[in-house]
């Protein structure tokens, strides 16, 4: 297929798996709860949503419902989107709900006991599922998955012309803004980040742009259909959106929607309690404050996004079933999160963007290989990202962008307290998108960072011995 | 006489064959109240029991009126009753902001719905907090490492962190736990200042420190525990006299 | 008619407990003495099955076409697997946990590296071996049942197999009641004796290289079985009042007689050599054990080196007991090794050995008593085991100190 199509399936793909990250991000990035389990909430997001959506007396599926919810309410305008939306928010209720029946119990474990049991619970979570066919099917799976607005789509707006110009043109404004944004990083950016940058960003237009030039047949059409992506030739009769794209842009949507949420959640005195709860759980406690619910909290939160990434996730594959959702997905997620920045919600997006461009990206060299190849091809990347993960844990464990920033801004404030010496709290506030975060760039030690590099040499003048 | 703030009643806890409190009986008025002993007295597990963070196996403690005994640190903390700890527990990770940020109490933007549907109480509570720490912090001298991670601070400093963090929750009591080793001289002085002023305001302190001399200097009140029991108490001129309790601290010294 | 029942499944649990327990010691000490929760431990045991696969089948494993010579027997491949295994044990520490050590990683970053190392080892696996089930090129094992009729006369012993399509009486004897309960009565006599006669004149202090109630039970097993074998008389007839079958093979019992001599030569290593001490010294509290002279950067090699040795053991035995070699086949293993450990205490391979034939008893004995269509639970039923004791007690059975 034509690279245009294969981008758009890949940043759909990054936006799902961004959205779950950062539901992870929440439960281990900034309150340290390894939840190994994290899979489970994604399935659970997945399956109702998919089933509360889903037409009623489907042939072939014999677990509960489905409750055609969109049906239900088509009598409204806009009704069916209501409905699907509607049937997101129950499947994150119920990824919140099952979390809370795992959290209350395992909550109160030791960090690798926890980690074991949520592991486990979603194991069998997964069994339940796969073994239950009144439940949703069992192995068969559901095949009849419910796609929001699908009738719309293609849209096209005339004649071929006005489509290629109006979304080929917004498709050159996508990678023009693109480009600014990567040169203005690279510009204020130094040393080992930028040259980082600079590699990435020659790497994807010369994956991109360059290398489907080599034996293509007609470079100049090559060229202007990977360009003007948004816009695909053959959807309706005059060319258009497809599905596909509008999907992805929905999926951004989504992911855009859940950084900003967690963002907000972050830069606040809930946030600061939640780090703590991370740092040091009895400080918090000897301060007042109830960690349990904190954390119990952070896991429904965490799950709630999962969720929603899960509903997603369904729609773009077009068929759901128990295989998908194996333990190895959550372990993908944290190598993301990792990799990326833990506790920095844009370095989630980031390191889900290069765990899938390693993953995924790199298909085209399957190309070059014999067929038989395959298994091995596919192997060989995650044998590259197990080391990525280790060598990113030795070598800078705080994961590419480094923990983020946190302010809380309050309404006719500039900074936090600007009358205090010294560097001036980062100012990342609670912008959509991710933003290449400058300050990571810095060389001294980083305001609120988790790397506790610099600063004065600690020497305990803590004379007394332990008391009794 | 005015109503005990602290009550604590044959309170006992053995851990592993050591009986670390053997009955003990303390009332702490409203003031300043020292607690001595030697090395294995058993006031930091005294503290513990009375803060939370240990059950006693028996006996009962009261604060204010009110049975606290085997209750949860945070419940206590919310009572009004704090403790400080011998050698500080500070978010490592976090900024020495931040720390103080912390602790200020009846922030509604702690809640998580607060945190994101924002009132005017939003607003308000953080400013609030914000003065507050800046405040506490340019008392304590800490100003100057506000942006620094807790991490990097020296072990006095940590002390005072320490200090300005439970005096941020606006307690009615404070257990102090050696709260001025390894802090310097003026600053020590500047902090007992303090110490009094709040105690003048109404705070009550039960203050534990090595310094013999600063306990009888800054308290009303003292109490000796020796071996999981009280040994006696009374002003300081009495007790520094008390044959009982020099004995005590010289056979301690052997 | 005869059919398999509780003392059957009480087998199976013995057999399956034996191969998670080859997991499980190497798993405790790496636990308690490198302080890794070590998530790599299961793809350890599928890396160890899939070694001797390469050397058992050259020709099956797609990725390395024609390697020189024929396949080699499963017995010498398995010893070639457990020094391979050796070896990557010591890669491991070397290459890896030492490292991390080295910078006082916490807890979190040591879980998080051996998950990384877990990726690493099963797509390896993927990569030379490929997806599909796979089997060792050995010779295939007859089961043997062993029915007992329990009659108003005795109990008869028959041994059955199947033969040419048929099940055939191989052999057939009866213990009269008498006899029966005379058996038991000395068996049971002479492993009380035997512990008895261990722990007196011992003091706190004695250590004793396999304890004296683990040798009395031993021992009246042993007498059971060594009687039964020599008393034989003639059957007592078949109109039984209870009857079970009991379906055994010759690789269940090499399976159990193997990890059991593993586990012993592991308890001499650690009760009465220097290194033993040494490592028991590091479990307790490494900087200490440092101090006063212990070599802890050798223990550690050490460590890495049996866990490696015995995870390839536990991966041979599974996959030849099974009949069947998967990449996943060490993953589904880690839960139920995971669980056996923290239920016999991260500080004791005694205690994980323990907890290792708790969970795979309860698994085939859970398996047994639930309805058929619940027998794809026998994972999630270990699982619930480790949850519901975690519940009652947070910090495990023996807990973590």
């Amino acid at each position: 297929m034509a690279l245009a199509d294969f981008l758009v399936s890949l940043v759909t793909f990054i936006a799902i798996y961004g959205l779950f990250g950062l539901g992870l991000n929440v439960k281990f990035g900034f309150t340290g709860l390894i939840d190994f389990g994290h899979v489970a909430y994604f399935m659970v997001g997945g399956y109702v949503t998919a089933v509360v959506t889903m037409p009623a007396q489907i042939t072939g599926y014999d677990g509960l419902g489905g409750y055609a919810l969109p049906a239900l309410l088509s009598a409204i305008p806009g009704g069916t989107v209501l409905g699907w939306l509607l049937g997101v928010a129950i499947g994150m209720l119920a990824a919140a709900f099952v979390s809370l029946l795992v959290g209350v119990p395992t909550l109160r474990l030791r960090e690798d006991y926890l980690a074991i049991t949520a592991l486990g619970v979603a194991t069998i979570l997964n069994e339940v599922v796969l073994s239950e066919v009144w439940l949703f099917n069992g192995p068969f799976g559901i095949r009849s998955i419910h796609e929001p607005a699908a009738g719309l789509f293609p849209l096209g707006l005339g004649s071929f012309t006005v489509n290629l110009l109006v979304f080929g043109g917004l498709s050159v404004l996508v990678f023009a803004y693109a480009t600014y944004r990567v040169a203005n990083y690279v510009r204020h950016a130094s040393g080992r980040q930028r040259t980082l940058a600079v590699v990435v960003a020659l790497g994807f237009a010369a994956w991109y742009f360059v290398q489907p030039l080599i034996g293509a047949s007609n470079a100049v059409v090559t060229l202007q259909t990977n360009l003007t992506f948004l816009f695909d030739p053959n959807a309706g009769p005059n060319g258009g959106l497809d599905y596909d794209r509008f999907f992805m842009l929905l999926s951004l949507a989504f992911l855009a929607g859940g950084y900003w949420w967690m963002q907000r959640t972050i830069n606040s005195p809930y946030g600061r309690v939640l780090r703590a709860v991370r740092d040091d759980e009895d400080v918090p406690r000897a301060l007042g404050k109830e960690t349990f619910r904190y954390k119990i909290q952070a896991l429904l939160f965490g799950s709630a996004l999962a969720g929603a990434a899960g509903a997603l996730y369904t729609i773009h594959i077009g068929f759901i079933s128990p295989e998908q959702f194996g333990a190895m997905i959550t372990f993908f997620a944290f190598a993301s999160v990792i990799i990326g920045g833990t506790a920095n919600n844009a370095g989630v997006v980031l390191g889900t963007a290069v765990f899938w461009a390693i993953n995924s990206g790199t298909q085209f060299l399957n190309d070059y290989f014999p067929s038989e190849y395959a298994v091995q091809l596919s192997a060989s990347r995650l044998i590259l990202i197990g080391i990525i993960l280790i060598v990113i844990l030795y070598y800078r464990p705080e994961g590419i962008l480094g923990e983020q920033d946190y302010d809380i801004s309050l309404p006719g404030e500039e900074a936090a307290n600007a009358n205090v010496a010294g560097p001036e709290v980062g100012s990342s506030d609670a912008s959509t998108g991710p933003e290449a975060d400058s300050s990571a760039a810095s060389t001294g030690p980083e305001v609120g960072s988790s790397d506790a590099t610099g600063g004065p040499t600690v020497d305990d003048a803590n004379g007394g011995g332990v008391d009794d | 006489m005015t109503d005990p703030m602290l009550e604590i009643s044959d309170l006992q806890k053995t851990f592993g064959g050591i009986t670390a409190l053997d009955g003990i009986d303390v009332t702490v008025d409203p003031g300043i109240t020292g607690l001595i002993g030697p090395n294995g007295a058993g006031k930091t597990t005294l503290f513990n029991c009375i803060s939370g963070y240990l059950a006693p196996d028996a006996g009962t403690v009261a604060f204010d009126g009110t049975d606290i005994t085997g209750d949860r640190t945070p419940e206590i903390v919310r009572e009004g009753l704090v403790r400080t700890f011998q050698i500080p527990r500070e978010l490592a990770d976090m900024t020495v902001r931040e720390n103080l940020l912390l602790a200020p109490r009846g922030q509604s933007g702690e809640a998580l719905t607060n945190a994101w549907f924002r009132g005017d109480e939003f607003a308000a509570d953080e400013r609030r907090t914000r003065k507050e720490a800046l405040e506490m912090a340019e008392f304590f001298e800490l100003d100057h490492l506000l942006e620094e991670p807790a991490s990097s601070l020296s072990g006095g400093q940590r002390k005072l962190l320490e200090l300005a963090r439970v005096l941020l929750t606006d307690p009615e009591m404070v257990l102090l736990d050696e709260p001025l080793a390894g802090v310097n001289p003026t600053l020590e002085a500047k902090i007992l200042d303090r110490i009094h002023e709040l105690e003048s305001q109404g705070l009550t302190f039960l203050f534990v420190e090595h310094d013999i001399e600063l306990i009888m200097e800054h308290c009303d009140h003292v109490v000796v525990i020796h071996q999981g029991r009280k040994l006696t108490e009374g002003p300081p001129s009495e007790v520094r006299s008390d044959q009982r309790v020099i004995d005590a601290y010289l056979g301690e010294e052997l | 008619m005869v059919s398999t029942g509780l003392l059957d499944a009480l087998a199976q649990g013995l057999v399956t407990g034996s191969i998670i327990a080859a997991g499980a010691i190497g798993l405790s000490l790496v636990y308690s003495i490198a302080e890794v929760p070590n998530f790599a431990h299961g793809d350890m045991i599928t890396i160890g099955a899939y070694l001797a696969l390469v050397v058992n089948r050259p020709a099956e494993i797609s990725f390395l076409p024609g390697l020189p010579g024929g396949a080699i027997s499963l017995l010498l491949a398995a010893g070639f697997a457990l020094v391979a295994a050796a070896i990557l044990g010591a890669i491991y520490e070397l290459a890896i946990f030492r490292q991390f050590r080295d910078r006082d990683a916490d807890l979190i970053t040591m879980v998080i590296v051996s998950l990384g190392l877990a990726l690493i080892l099963q797509n390896i696996v993927l990569f030379v071996a490929g997806s599909r089930n796979i089997k060792y090129d050995t010779a295939t094992v007859l089961d043997v049942n062993w029915d007992f009729y329990l009659t108003g006369g005795g109990l008869t012993v028959q041994r059955t197999q199947r033969q040419a399509g048929e099940i055939a009486l191989v052999g057939e004897w009866g213990y009269p009641w008498w006899l029966l309960l005379g058996v038991l009565a000395a068996a049971i006599a002479v492993g009380y004796g035997v512990y008895r006669w261990r722990s007196t004149d011992a003091d706190y202090r004695t250590q004793h290289l396999v304890s004296p109630r683990v040798l009395g039970v031993l021992a009246t097993a042993g007498i059971v079985l060594a009687l039964g074998f020599l008393a034989r008389l003639d059957p007592v007839g078949t109109d039984a009042i209870i009857s079970t079958r009991i379906g055994t093979s010759r690789k269940d019992i090499t399976v159990v007689l193997v990890v059991g001599i593993a586990m012993f030569l592991l308890n001499l290593l650690l009760k009465r050599t220097r290194l033993g001490k040494g490592m028991r010294a590091t479990a307790d509290n490494m900087d200490l054990a440092e101090v006063r002279g212990v070599d802890v950067g050798r223990i550690q090699i050490v460590v890495w080196v049996i866990a490696g040795l015995l995870a390839a053991l536990a991966g041979v035995l599974a996959g030849w007991n099974a009949s069947n070699l998967n990449p996943n086949m060490g993953f589904t293993l880690l839960l139920p090794v995971f669980a056996a450990v923290i239920l016999g205490g991260i500080r004791s391979p005694y205690g994980a050995a323990a907890g290792a034939l708790v969970i795979g008893i309860s698994m085939d004995v859970g398996v047994y008593l639930l309805p058929s269509n619940f027998a794809t639970y026998r994972i999630a039923i270990a699982f619930m085991i480790l949850i519901l004791v975690l519940m009652v007690r947070p910090e495990g059975l023996w807990g973590d100190v």
